[in-house]
């Protein structure tokens, strides 16, 4: 049960082969601006707005496994969402995902 | 968190000025285009260098350290593209040249990295740009800038105060109160290493340091401010980036020691984008952003062109001329 009382629900999100390769697609779920970034490690899933200046991280530097900010340059773990460099200090907000029939899905 | 922000390579996507694509690869990293440069940086360094051993002792010593100087302070623009983390794949050698950069010519690196982003937040917006040059108010104002007295008494009262351990109001707006002790820290070890060496150098006479770094630094930074002044200073106090930030087109020679910063508005819209990728981002965003074609002499002109009159001022424009 989430803060509204409404069950999470797995949701579809967007199609595996229409991810950017390698990177970080931006996806709108209703007003929700995502960020499904194709680690080396799979796919993973956050809110796409940087915690420092706001910025959508899906326009900044990847490299399988760090997101840099288009703005500042600050760093993130794309996986666990872990801020790795200055300016960022506050992790990403994480979404729980999955591939369910070559369609990324989320639980929100 | 704050408020979602359109960035400017955002708002140049959404316009189409390129694509995403476009976008993604020239933000590719390498560390063999710095490397190579950097190479040819360390040989013009010895060139520079031996004109001065080879001009000991004549007048001619002081032209050969204002030469060298100007190399020397542009190790600036080797530490901006450090501040970006992107000369260099590798990212903590990033910080590695930075920090050298950084203590060549006075300017704290992490200190400096935060003040940037507050830059590339609140470009040319005044009170809120840090390192908002204002357009001068007379010829002379602009000549005493150039002059770096204002930068270098700048510069001592803001290393006197983090060796003090104090964050001017300035300051506390965008040095986060987690890195309070990281920016004291970095302006004492650097001002104790500058110290230690000036020891040395009284207790052994050997003056190598004064004659080959910090008088051609001395010498050479009124270069710098007179390049500086390029980038913003005549353009509109307005958020709009194709209209606050001057690209200078330049030789070849000026923007390799400048690691392609004369591309400014370019490096504004995409700050993640290497400076060896900045010429082919420029054709990519050429008539969208503001560009002076007869470069550093030519943004020089426009300046000095408001300063007697012959132009509207460019701060009596947009927001600044609202307040």
């Amino acid at each position: 049960m989430n803060a509204q009382g409404r069950q999470k629900t797995w949701q579809d999100l967007i199609a595996v082969a229409d991810l950017e390769q390698g990177d970080a697609t931006p996806v709108m779920l209703g007003r929700r601006e995502l960020a499904v970034f194709d680690t080396v490690d799979g796919i993973f899933v956050s809110l796409a707005r940087c915690t420092h200046g706001a910025a959508n991280l899906c326009d900044g530097y990847f490299d399988g496994r760090h997101i840099e900010c288009p703005l500042h340059q600050g760093l993130f773990d794309a996986r666990t969402g872990q801020p790795k460099a200055a300016p960022a200090r506050v992790p990403l907000r994480m979404v729980e995902s999955r591939v369910v029939d070559g369609r990324v899905q989320v639980l929100l | 968190m704050a408020a979602p922000v359109l960035t400017p390579i955002t708002q140049a996507l959404n316009d189409g000025a390129l694509t995403r694509k476009e976008l993604k690869a020239l933000m590719r990293r390498s560390d063999w285009p710095a490397a190579r440069r950097l190479v040819i940086w360390i040989a013009a360094l010895l060139v520079t260098g031996s004109m001065i051993w080879l001009s000991m002792g004549t007048w001619l010593v002081w032209p050969a350290m204002f030469v060298h100087g100007i190399l020397m302070v542009h190790h600036f623009s080797l530490q901006h593209e450090c501040v970006h983390y992107t000369p260099f794949k590798t990212r903590w050698l990033n910080d590695v040249a930075g920090n050298i950069c950084g203590f060549i010519i006075a300017l704290p690196h992490q200190y400096f990295r935060y003040e940037h982003c507050d830059h590339h937040t609140h470009t040319q917006l005044k009170g809120y740009d840090p390192e908002l040059i204002e357009l001068p108010i007379s010829v002379w104002k602009y000549l005493w800038y150039i002059s770096s007295v204002p930068y270098w008494w700048a510069k001592i009262k803001e290393f006197s105060r983090h060796i003090a351990g104090h964050m001017s109001e300035g300051d506390k707006v965008f040095v986060p109160k987690e890195a309070y002790q990281a920016v004291f820290w970095e302006a004492r070890i650097m001002a104790g290493l500058y110290a230690a060496i000036l020891i040395f150098c009284i207790a052994t006479g050997w003056w190598a340091p004064l004659w080959y770094w910090w008088l051609p630094v001395l010498l050479g930074e009124p270069v710098m401010r007179w390049i500086r002044l390029t980038e913003h200073v005549g353009r509109p106090n307005v958020r709009d980036m194709r209209e606050n930030t001057r690209t200078n087109l330049i030789s070849a020679p000026l923007a390799f020691l400048s690691w392609n910063m004369n591309y400014h508005a370019e490096h504004h819209y995409a700050a993640s984008v290497p400076f060896h990728a900045l010429p082919k981002l420029h054709e990519k965003l050429d008539g969208y952003v503001y560009v002076e074609p007869r470069g550093y002499l030519g943004a020089h002109i426009d300046i000095i062109s408001q300063l007697i009159g012959r132009k509207p001022r460019s701060d009596m424009q947009g927001e600044s001329a609202k307040a």
